[in-house]
């Protein structure tokens, strides 16, 4: 820290913390990955979503800090590379954030080992005339890498402050703050093009850095290593995939499901509810609803906390712990040339993945990709094809129990689906694919603490915005059953479930709330399937129709939040008879063939 | 921008695409096809005088830029003018 260039300019300059009509906004602004979003964490005491791949923040989030005698507005803002030329949706949003009122100060935070890249936006940033502070984050990461850093000289030639700082065990907080008292505008002569920027960063980040080849990180490096060749990363990624069946296809969707569903819910909560129900409340009505066949609680929770909590629970602790290893991206080595097909690139990989734990975010992430095209397709495959957490839940405990090659058929008809739409769409659709160009992150030793707080506010999460959808859906079945409209529903659709598709006529009305959740849907199906009313091939097709059809109502506002409604309303009309008759494609050709699972 | 300079021998300058595993080298140039793609390899620190090291080369290439390690499809690393170091 070198304090006594920040005391001498505070000296002379004017101090930034002063009485003011509104609170101070401080954006915090650096590359992707550098770790903005752990430093907003420990500033503001909010916890945003830290995982270790580029893109994870890709809206913008602001929370409340003291700092000195004040409370200042803190903006975290999704990562970039660059502020000018080609840049990508969310580096669009962060620029807009440092070119407006939202940010008075910018603490830029950097990868302490990629000074060089990290000096290239400090020239950017410059131009905009803000005070700074330079966060020299992950200092530790660079010291064991063999790379040192002269803040004090760095300091001295930006002419802002630089703390060095371990954001994720708290270390140089305190320095931080103090440093935002006596931030300057930083003195760095103004770069119009890229190459000149390059140069100058490359020589001043010669000046300051001193490297040796001394490495003391050889496990990750290895390890690194071993997930990208296609020697090592093919077994690895199918272990990867085998412990993820094991510990929630197997541990979270049949032994916790069970355990939940059967004694705790089965022997426990359900006839205690109807008890009470039954000797405090007299009206047979309300009864009905809180208890009856689609009761509020027999149903409605039973679905959500029994069936689908203890999948989404044990995917999330897994998927927090893959994302946090850095293992994710280096898929997209892999990826690359089948998405090339499907005009894509391997950087899609990302929301691809992450749709598996909630579509509706993924949806968002599609912002890292590079063209307006590629975020359409991605979209569209995310919405088609990708069962997230909850559905997931389902398909394995539904199918889990029946075969292994019940299981590898849906998944096999559903890829092969995505396979063929996004080979259409790449030819339909206008536009341009972006070349694979994807930074890989360093393989790390998941954190503990960040994985169960992740893992907790996502189940917080899901219970706030699933529980609700599955409590209104069951109240509209409810409903729906009493004016008898579900009789006209399952007739209605008697030509497509029973004829088409070859379903039982009760399927109609778990479709019809697929609609609402598809997991939702696929929750029914589960009963169904338990009480012994669904044959293998029955379940295969129903579950594909289900795996097909547009997530949930979240994700489809989020579709025309993202690309407008008209675009919304195009998937949806794609997807929707290419699910049904995916399904009564697949009911015939399992039939034609004798297949039983 | 052209690539005036290639000159035979050991010291050539040579497209990243074309170095082996483990080759080492010093970026000359990023060739200037696509104004897109050079801002973005720019912003990841692919610049002139940066130091490389290539760590694989299929399924993709995957090389390390300084301290950052990034992957790359062929085409652009053919875009990737590089002189290689004597080991």
């Amino acid at each position: 820290m070198p304090c006594h260039l920040i005391h001498e300019r505070a000296a002379t300059a004017p101090r930034t913390l002063t009485l003011r009509a509104r609170p101070l906004r401080i954006a915090l602004v650096g590359q992707p990955n550098v770790g903005k979003s752990v430093v907003f964490g420990r500033l503001t005491g909010r916890y945003v979503t830290v995982s270790n791949y580029p893109g994870t923040t890709v809206a913008v989030t602001k929370g409340r800090s003291v700092v000195g005698a004040e409370v200042c507005d803190i903006v975290d803002t999704p990562g970039v590379n660059a502020l000018d030329g080609t840049i990508s949706e969310d580096e669009r949003i962060t620029r807009d954030v440092i070119a407006s009122d939202n940010a008075d100060l910018i603490v830029q935070i950097a990868d302490a080992r990629n000074i060089r890249r990290a000096l290239m936006l400090t020239s950017q940033l410059a131009v905009f005339d803000k005070p700074m502070v330079l966060a020299l984050n992950m200092i530790d990461e660079a010291w064991s890498r063999g790379v040192s850093i002269d803040a004090a000289a760095l300091s001295a030639e930006l002419g802002i402050p630089v703390v060095e700082m371990v954001a994720v065990e708290g270390r140089g907080l305190s320095e931080l703050r103090d440093a935002l008292a006596s931030t300057a505008r930083p003195d760095v002569p103004a770069h119009p093009h890229a190459n000149d920027r390059a140069v100058w960063a490359h020589t001043l980040a010669e000046r300051v850095r001193r490297t040796s080849t001394f490495s003391l990180a050889h496990v990750q490096e290895a390890l690194a290593a071993a997930t990208r060749r296609p020697v090592t990363g093919i077994p690895i990624f199918v272990a990867v995939l085998y412990a993820l069946y094991l510990f929630v296809g197997v541990f979270g969707a049949q032994i916790l499901v069970k355990l939940f569903e059967d004694d705790v819910f089965g022997r426990g909560i359900n006839p205690a509810s109807v008890w009470l129900v039954d000797h405090f409340i007299p009206v047979p009505l309300i009864r009905d609803f809180l208890v009856g066949q689609y009761g509020l609680i027999t149903m409605g929770v039973t679905y959500s906390v029994a069936i689908v909590l203890p999948v989404v629970a044990t995917f999330f602790l897994m998927f927090g712990f893959l994302e946090d290893s850095g293992y994710i991206p280096r898929l997209a080595i892999f990826c690359d040339r089948i998405f090339r097909v499907m005009g894509l690139n391997g950087k899609a990989v990302l929301p691809m993945v992450l749709g598996l734990g909630c579509d509706t975010m993924a949806t968002m992430t599609t912002r890292i990709l590079g063209t307006p095209k590629e975020r359409l397709i991605a979209i569209l495959l995310l919405a088609l094809g990708i069962p997230c957490s909850a559905q997931l839940a389902t398909i394995m405990g539904i199918l889990g129990g029946i075969s292994f090659a019940a299981l590898a058929t849906l998944f096999a008809v559903v890829l092969g689906q995505m396979f063929i739409v996004g080979w259409l769409a790449a030819r339909v659709l206008t536009g341009d694919r972006s070349e694979f160009i994807l930074e890989l992150p360093p393989i790390r030793w998941p954190r503990l603490g960040n994985l169960l707080t992740k893992t907790r506010l996502r189940i917080w999460w899901y219970l706030g915005e699933a529980v609700p959808l599955f409590l209104v859906g069951t109240a509209l079945l409810f409903v729906l059953d009493r004016i008898g409209a579900l009789v006209v529903i399952a007739a209605a659709g008697r030509p497509i479930v029973t004829g088409l598709l070859g379903l039982p006529a009760e399927t109609a009305q778990i479709l019809v709330m697929g609609f609402l959740r598809r997991d939702y849907g696929a929750a029914g199906l589960f009963q169904l399937a338990h009480s012994g009313q669904l044959s293998g091939v029955q379940a295969v097709v129903a579950l594909t129709v289900m795996t097909l059809f547009v997530p949930c109502v979240a994700n489809f506002l989020m579709m025309v939040r993202e690309r407008g409604l008209k675009t919304g309303l195009a998937i949806l009309a794609v997807i929707t008879p290419v699910a049904i008759f995916t399904g009564g494609g697949l009911n015939h050709v399992l039939h034609a063939l004798g297949v039983r699972f | 921008m052209s690539s005036m300079h290639l000159v035979s021998g050991s010291n050539s300058v040579r497209p990243l695409s074309s170095l082996r595993e483990g080759a080492r080298g010093r970026i000359v140039e990023v060739r200037l096809e696509d104004s897109g793609r050079v801002d973005r390899l720019l912003a990841l620190g692919v610049t002139p005088g940066a130091l490389v090291t290539v760590m694989q080369t299929f399924p993709g290439i995957v090389f390390l830029c300084d301290q950052t390690e990034l992957a790359v499809e062929r085409s652009v690393a053919a875009t990737i003018l590089v002189r290689p170091l004597e080991k």
